[in-house]
């Protein structure tokens, strides 16, 4: 199945191909190159068989190779001759700890010692690869390269530890940074610093096994982040903390604050009037510039420019600005509903495409003994980072440098260029901490308007939005609507099934060459708008309709929010799997159970998914003993139990993870009290376990906030919650009673980052069913609603 | 010109009096631990304290703390060893961490006034601040260290002794975060409970 992290991977492919034309004419192999780069070991994959070729050949060493940078890692390290290793991290540091589980997949098979690790977060630059941080992918896409590097590190080191103390390779061991042969030892910088010279063929490569499980001494233990200390005590340096250095601004300029003026709606809109009469009364106003974009980000947009940011919010609420409205504005959330509802009463070709396709199940639900149809909805959701959008932009000799957190650089960068009308390699971007990511930072449009008006100034631009501005500026989760029907037989079992889900698709909307065929013939789609509804259950002959709901596109670009589609697909699956159960007459987990068969397409794949779904039927146990299930058919009036599942984003990479929910429902008020949540995750091998229960702990309240108190309405050009007044995230007050547990496993890391999001929202649902009778099928839940459903029946 | 004492020193700079203390504090004085989140003073991450209370600082007007004793998170405690920051680092709070000096900072007003805060009085003081990666278990776990690490620095004070306070993180398996939520409902009209400390 084409998915957006294959394509992304021929896209690097391609890539190198460009870069490096030896490897057009048939030679793609790729090495591994240790050598000696500014006194340092330096450990890279090597991009081609011709490189690899050259540094074998003793045409080119290895060190050689290295110090012309051929090399194509998507990470590499190096080790000092004070035994420091340095690690390169090409991912974005959001609050995920990321450089610690890296660092921890490379310590273990190098065999050095956590504490010796620096970690270094890199400014872009192709021979990274493609640069995202995203889907949860990282520890799963970095386990094996990462784990093969630091193996070949460490034969690396024997070998040459071995020759240096004139011992045999097999007498020797490394352990905690040295190669040991009985009395004797060395440490890694000592073998560094006598030279260090070896390649490795790709066959060479592949033969080296990593460590089996009992041999682990850091992947699954406890151990502290790396980042922690430095965001205890405000030193940790965000976007938006971040300043150009004197001698930068020497050579460049001092730089000017901005904030941006957002037109009324996103698209079409121009202005008409500008008055900065009272504006230019606040101290530090310097002028308001209007952006012209050849990137189409910003239509209509202004900026006001002052010594300050304090001066330019301040000036800026004082601007007065008329505009010609575009047509965008006028659409409203309910018209893009409605337009959902229309696609997914007659799902085709025109609107979308396939993402299951096992034939037509119409006749054989029409003809089912029973039928259940149902449709469900979701409103918008803001991402609300709690840093608010910023960047720091300037030119220094053609070369312009860009500063602000983001999880695509790939992307941002040629965003940028356009925008600027420079060719990608002038545009550098600089990471920094991320202040939330969540997905709204896999976009780079807010470095946009810093760069058009640092441009248009000739000096260095900081743009700050405020938190308004950042949530008008949203790429929302788009609302969506779904349909989904099947048949059950006489005996209860389920024989066909359609699903149909209507939602802007965050991919048409960012970078459109990513959209894949998911079924053979089946027409392009967003598999993020998508995914979950290609679950692990057997319900018969399926087919599942991804629809592009264009109205969407015209009012806003559609994001990805952590987890993305699942947080809308499970929504609808995990409660239609409830509502076949109510109809079967049989216990909504059992008959889970009894779907999870394991069999055909879902017995899974090794390495990523082995097992399926009976990994999916182990924590659905488990979860079931833990909460309590058994007592579920006696609990107190009103109360309920509901379970639900997931497995992450994609079927690609699956994370295990089962979820009840008991909870309370007051009559009187609609208000629902959580109880408690119990959740069982199987996500492989842990490469940092207290990260990994932070993700889920966090994962998890992200989920009770979304089904409970986010959520808001798109209306006049933008969502009608823009603040903390009108938009409430889950505060510590209303944080359930949760008790987590990870299946012990040595299975291959999948991702952490997302899967817990989107399960609490349907266990939830059905522990309201449970309880009071009433099913929510649109989210958020609000007391509102609820209390509406309970007096109609 | 705008007059106070910042973590222990004096300073005085010319500044419209209407900016926010926030931006004084991370632009005129380059203070950026202090946070920029929500602009209305309901997320609480530009927490400081302004003459010994937590105080938001994103609405306040430098001219309301003219003359006053003024203490950011980088100053809370020489070499960052605050039992609030220690409990931190012990509990591994932070997510993406943006929050953290405004919470830090919170709790510590808090913990002025309550050295034993219950399980309950600790949500309530935190309930003002918005942790949006939604580390609230590790949050309020780790004030409640933090109480009991101040306790012990007491102790040791008194007894002459240093004590070295044992590393506890949590691991893999199962946990109850704490008993204090089963009193808390889930309700559309919680807004009145934000800042309440």
């Amino acid at each position: 199945m084409a998915r957006f992290e294959d394509t992304l991977g021929r896209h690097q492919r391609a890539q190198a191909a460009t870069r490096h034309p030896s490897s057009q004419h048939g030679i793609t192999r790729r090495g591994f190159l240790i050598g000696s780069v500014a006194g340092s070991a330096m450990l890279a994959f090597g991009v081609s068989g011709a490189s690899l070729a050259a540094a074998t050949s003793n045409k080119a060493s290895a060190s050689e190779t290295l110090s012309a940078g051929a090399f194509e890692p998507t990470m590499w390290y190096a080790i000092g001759t004070d035994g420091t290793i340095t690690i390169h991290i090409t991912k974005a540091e959001m609050g995920q700890h990321v450089a610690t589980s890296l660092a921890r997949l490379v310590i273990e098979e190098l065999e050095a010692d956590l504490a010796s690790v620096e970690i270094v977060y890199v400014d872009s630059d192709p021979k990274w690869g493609y640069m995202i941080t995203g889907g949860s992918w990282s520890v799963n896409h970095s386990y094996q390269p990462l784990s093969q590097a630091g193996a070949a590190g460490r034969i690396a080191l024997i070998e040459a530890g071995a020759r240096q103390m004139g011992v045999s390779v097999e007498s020797c061991k490394a352990r905690q940074g040295r190669v040991i042969s009985g009395e004797q030892s060395l440490g890694y910088g000592e073998i560094v610093a006598a030279g260090l010279e070896r390649s490795f063929t790709e066959d060479e490569l592949a033969a080296i096994e990593l460590k089996p499980a009992s041999e682990r001494r850091v992947l699954g233990t406890k151990g502290n982040a790396l980042d922690v200390p430095p965001k205890t005590n405000g030193q940790a340096v965000y976007g938006i903390d971040y300043t150009l250095p004197a001698e930068v601004e020497a050579r460049v300029g001092k730089t000017l604050h901005a904030r941006p003026v957002l037109p009324p709606s996103r698209f079409g809109c121009k202005v008409t009037a500008v008055d900065d009469s009272e504006a230019s009364k606040v101290i530090g106003y310097r002028q308001t510039i209007e952006l012209k974009d050849p990137s189409g980000m910003c239509q209509g947009w202004l900026a006001v420019i002052a010594d300050n940011f304090s001066a330019a919010m301040r000036a800026t609420d004082l601007l007065k600005v008329e505009w010609s409205k575009g047509d965008s504005y006028h659409i409203d959330e309910a018209a893009i509903q409605a337009e959902g509802q229309r696609l997914v009463s007659t799902p085709s070709r025109d609107n979308g495409s396939l993402m299951v396709d096992q034939g037509d199940p119409s006749a054989l639900i029409e003809g089912a003994a029973t039928t259940v149809e149902s449709t469900f909805t979701t409103s918008s959701v803001l991402h609300f980072t709690l840093e608010p959008a910023n960047a720091l932009a300037y030119e220094e000799e053609g070369q312009w440098h860009v500063h602000c957190g983001n999880q695509q650089q790939s992307l941002l960068i040629p965003l940028v260029a356009k925008a600027l009308e420079v060719e990608d390699g002038k545009i550098t971007h600089h990471q920094l901490y991320l202040g939330g990511g969540f997905g709204r930072r896999l976009h780079g449009d807010y470095a946009v308007p810093a760069a058009l008006a640092a441009k248009a100034l000739g000096r260095p631009v900081k743009m700050i939005f405020t938190r308004p501005d950042d949530s008008r500026f949203d790429c929302v989760r788009s609302p969506s609507v779904q349909r989904v029907r099947s048949g059950l037989d006489t005996d209860g079992r389920v024989v066909a099934s359609e699903h149909a889900a209507a939602a802007g698709w965050p991919t048409a909307a960012l970078m459109p060459s990513f959209l894949a065929e998911a079924v053979e013939g089946g027409g392009k789609l967003d598999s993020f708008s998508i995914s979950g509804a290609d679950h692990w259950y057997n319900v018969g002959t399926q087919r599942v309709w991804a629809q592009q709901n264009k109205v969407a596109h015209e009012a806003f670009v559609p994001g990805y929010l952590r987890s993305v589609a699942p947080g809308w697909t499970l929504w609808a699956v995990e409660q239609h799997i409830d509502e076949l159960a109510l109809a079967a007459k049989q216990d909504p987990a059992e008959f889970r159970l009894s779907l999870l068969d394991a069999e055909g397409r879902n017995a899974g794949k090794s390495p990523v998914s082995t097992g399926g779904a009976e990994r999916l039927r182990t924590v659905l146990k488990r979860v079931m003993e833990k909460s309590g299930w058994s007592e579920r058919d006696s609990l107190p009036e009103d109360t309920g139990m509901g379970v639900a599942l997931s497995f992450g984003q994609e079927r690609s990479m699956p994370t295990w993870v089962a979820c009840v929910a008991r909870v309370k429902v007051d009559r009187a008020t609609g208000e629902v009290k959580i109880e408690k949540l119990t959740s069982v995750v199987d996500a492989g091998t842990l490469a940092h376990p207290d990260g990994a229960m932070a993700q889920l702990e966090g994962s998890l309240l992200w989920g009770v906030s979304m089904a409970l108190h986010e959520g808001t309405e798109y209306r006049d050009g933008g969502p009608v919650a823009q603040n903390l007044g009108a938009y409430q995230p889950l505060r510590m007050h209303q944080v359930p009673q949760m008790d987590l547990e990870f299946i012990d496993s040595t299975e291959m890391p999948v991702g952490l980052g997302e899967p817990g999001t989107t399960v609490v929202a349907p266990a939830l649902a059905n522990a309201i069913q449970h309880a009071v009778g009433v099913r929510l099928r649109d989210l958020p839940m609000r007391p509102a609603k609820l209390k509406a459903a309970l007096t109609e029946i | 010109m705008a007059n106070f004492t910042l973590n222990g020193k004096s300073v005085s700079l010319e500044v419209d009096p209407q900016t926010p203390l926030l931006w004084v504090l991370r632009e005129h004085l380059g203070l950026t631990g202090t946070k920029f989140g929500c602009g209305i003073a309901q997320c609480g991450a530009c927490t400081v304290h302004l003459n010994g209370t937590a105080a938001r600082t994103c609405v306040l007007p430098v001219l309301a703390a003219e003359g006053g004793d003024i203490v950011t998170i980088e100053g809370l405690a020489e070499n960052d060893d605050h039992p609030l920051q220690q409990a931190w680092v012990e509990e591994q709070v932070p997510q993406c961490g943006y929050c953290q000096s405004g919470q830090i900072m919170q709790a510590a007003n808090f913990l002025k006034h309550t050295p034993n805060p219950t399980d309950e009085q600790i949500t309530a003081a935190m309930a003002g601040n918005l942790c949006r990666c939604m580390a609230y278990v590790r949050i309020h776990r780790a004030v409640k260290r933090a109480a009991a690490i101040a306790s012990e620095r007491d102790t040791a004070q008194v007894m002459g002794q240093q004590t070295e306070a044992t590393a506890a993180t949590a691991g893999v398996g199962t946990f109850d975060p704490r008993a204090t939520a089963d009193a808390v409902s889930h309700s559309a009209a919680e807004e009145t409970s934000h800042g309440k400390v």
